[in-house]
């Protein structure tokens, strides 16, 4: 409302000859814009939205760090909402033990890895020849890459689990319980949100040139060398990506993960999401915990933090190449 | 280019071939072996009884007996699909809708742009099922408790049904908001590749912001909805705000008797996701969008 004055008034100090409605319409303008999304009004509207949904999204993470720092007696207490009254780390030390750390934290490192590597080589390899390639059938194969990734999980699982153990039982090779299965299926493409992973690919080399590879096709390089050296080597951003992307999502995977392993290797989301049981279980044996064996949300919501910290240094470091990645799954 | 593949016509049709399956041949035997066969092989699960023995797998057909089980006779399932389905209807406009609106707002020039984006894909990287169920179960997601606001039970009076969606809509708000990450981006990345002459040729052609919306910026960005609907369809399912992937999982784990009802378990819910799904194309599908687009590309 201010704008409107300091505008009236200028209006009137420069005298120019303007009609009551010229004025009227200036200031509807500095105030409405031309169009619905430029204009101080709008601005004012947009960054309050924006900043309290801001507040809505973090908010669970907030209460979270508040919570995790919790002394038991604050949690009781009604009248500690935010700020607990006396900060207690000791909630980590606990959660960490329960959790089984460091070694769930390596575990769950090299398992998203070596999945992720493998995923990442498939997607290339399938997103390159949809691609390059004008293959029969072609369209009928891409939306079946498109079906696998809307197909519920539980339908393809049932068969997988029983595939997996009959192998098992046929040759006595233990699976369940490794990360064979897992592998397998992640080396013929069928690991966490493939498709998506393919796509990236898939739109990222369709903006190379092709006369990059035709000229080489004549100097005499094979369809595997052109690959190699033409294509991964131009694409080396969008690899990265995407190797982020599968080690994230194999990382926060826990229904397939945990049907295969049965617990076999402990992972972090793993043991978080059965933290409960554990604390009963270990509670008795942690020192300085032995007579408050109670399990309470200071716990949880510590554990909970620990295990979301590497996704969030990752997140730090690698915003920038995960929204960049959505953005070149592109549409069509 | 054109030059080359007139040379040698035929022989690269047929390099294009070997090459091609040579490029997909993973991933076409993975899916053969790991996707396609298993969905028709679970639909025939689904009708036999399916026991472990120490002989392997052994079946015996039993009909629609699973299928009957699974709707009728457990009492837990038809209710967890029921509340699936109505939160899905509520959710699944609701993400993209706001996803949408969240995309325009953040498609113009502000300060901390970077810093808005950066908070709403953030549960995309570190949102795992649980963590979401953590952070659900010590009620650390409760923003606000919708049912005591007043306005709740003055539409409650009015109204059980929307109160219920208003419910549903609020209960977990964050919940809903922490699955906007992805279309957001989708939806940013959309309207920036709208041709800024378009809004340009209709002012002059005396349509208003509002009608610009509507003709321009709706029809260019349908197909992303369509897409960003589709994915939210499938996120949902895989998180525990969704029962029956959890029944699901439980009766799969119950081997002794179990896998014959998780599939018919499966392929119920996989039926009503198809009904979305095919909903959801309905709504959004292309009609006549190209239409408008053109006309004004034409005239430009």
């Amino acid at each position: 409302m201010d704008m409107s004055v300091s505008n009236k008034y200028k209006a009137k100090k420069i005298k120019q000859p303007l009609s009551k409605k010229m004025i009227l319409h200036k200031i509807r303008y500095k105030i409405f814009g031309y169009n619905i999304l430029t204009g101080l009004a709008s601005k004012i509207v947009t960054y309050t939205i924006l900043i309290s949904i801001s507040y809505v999204f973090l908010f669970p993470l907030l209460k979270m760090i508040s919570t995790s720092t919790m002394s038991p007696n604050d949690i009781i207490n009604p009248e500690v909402d935010w700020i607990p009254e006396n900060l207690s780390f000791s909630n980590f030390k606990t959660a960490y033990i329960v959790l089984g750390m460091p070694k769930t934290l390596f575990n769950s490192i090299w398992y998203s890895g070596v999945l992720a590597i493998f995923q990442t080589v498939v997607s290339a390899l399938t997103g390159f020849a949809f691609a390059r390639y004008e293959f029969k059938l072609k369209k009928f194969w891409f939306s079946m890459v498109l079906l696998s990734f809307i197909i519920p999980l539980p339908v393809v699982l049932i068969p997988r689990i029983m595939i997996f153990t009959s192998v098992q039982s046929s040759t006595g090779l233990q699976l369940i319980g490794t990360i064979i299965p897992q592998l397998v299926m992640a080396l013929f493409g069928q690991g966490v949100n493939s498709a998506i992973l393919i796509l990236i690919f898939y739109n990222f080399f369709k903006l190379i040139p092709p006369a990059l590879d035709e000229a080489a096709h004549i100097d005499g390089a094979s369809a595997f060398q052109v690959f190699w050296h033409i294509i991964v080597k131009l694409s080396i951003p969008s690899i990265v990506t995407v190797f982020l992307f599968a080690f994230v999502w194999n990382w926060n995977e826990t229904y397939t993960t945990s049907t295969f392993l049965r617990g076999a290797i402990k992972l972090l989301p793993i043991q978080l999401s059965v933290f409960e049981n554990i604390f009963g279980d270990l509670a008795p044996n942690i020192p300085g915990q032995a007579n408050v064996n109670r399990i309470n949300e200071a716990y949880k919501m510590a554990a909970t933090l620990i295990s979301m910290v590497p996704l969030l240094i990752t997140y730090i470091f690698a915003q920038k190449q995960f929204i960049a990645g959505i953005e070149n799954t592109g549409i069509k | 280019m054109n030059k080359l593949s007139a040379k040698s016509g035929k022989g690269k049709t047929r390099r294009d071939n070997i090459r091609g399956y040579l490029f997909l041949s993973p991933w076409l035997l993975g899916f053969l072996m790991f996707t396609f066969f298993p969905l028709f092989y679970t639909f025939y699960l689904s009708f036999n009884d399916v026991k472990l023995t120490a002989l392997g797998w052994e079946m015996t057909p039993i009909g629609f007996e699973n299928h009957i089980t699974a709707l009728l006779r457990n009492l837990e399932f038809t209710p967890a699909m029921l509340g699936f389905i109505l939160m899905a209807l509520v959710y699944v406009p609701g993400i993209v809708i706001i996803a949408f609106i969240l995309a325009i707002l953040l498609n113009q020039k502000l300060r901390f742009r970077s810093f808005f984006r950066t908070i709403f894909f953030l549960p995309v990287i570190v949102l795992s099922g649980s963590v979401m169920h953590q952070l659900m179960d010590t009620g650390s997601t409760d923003i606000m408790f919708v049912d005591q606001i007043f306005i709740f039970s003055m539409v409650y009076n009015f109204s059980p049904f929307v109160a219920r969606v208003i419910y549903i809509l609020f209960e977990n708000f964050t919940m809903l908001l922490w699955f906007t990450g992805i279309p957001i981006v989708l939806f940013i990345n959309g309207l920036q590749k709208i041709d800024r002459s378009l809004y340009e040729a209709s002012q002059i052609d005396g349509a208003s912001p509002w009608q610009s919306f509507w003709k321009i910026t709706v029809p260019v960005i349908k197909p992303i909805a369509l897409i960003s609907t589709l994915y939210t369809i499938v996120q949902l399912g895989m998180f525990p705000i969704n029962p029956v992937y959890t029944m699901i999982k439980e009766a799969i784990y119950n081997t002794a008797g179990g896998l014959g009802l998780a599939s018919a378990y499966a392929y119920i819910y996989s039926f009503v996701i198809a009904v979305i799904i095919g909903l959801a194309y309905l709504i959004l599908r292309d009609k006549e969008v190209i239409a408008p687009v053109t006309k004004y590309r034409t005239r430009g």
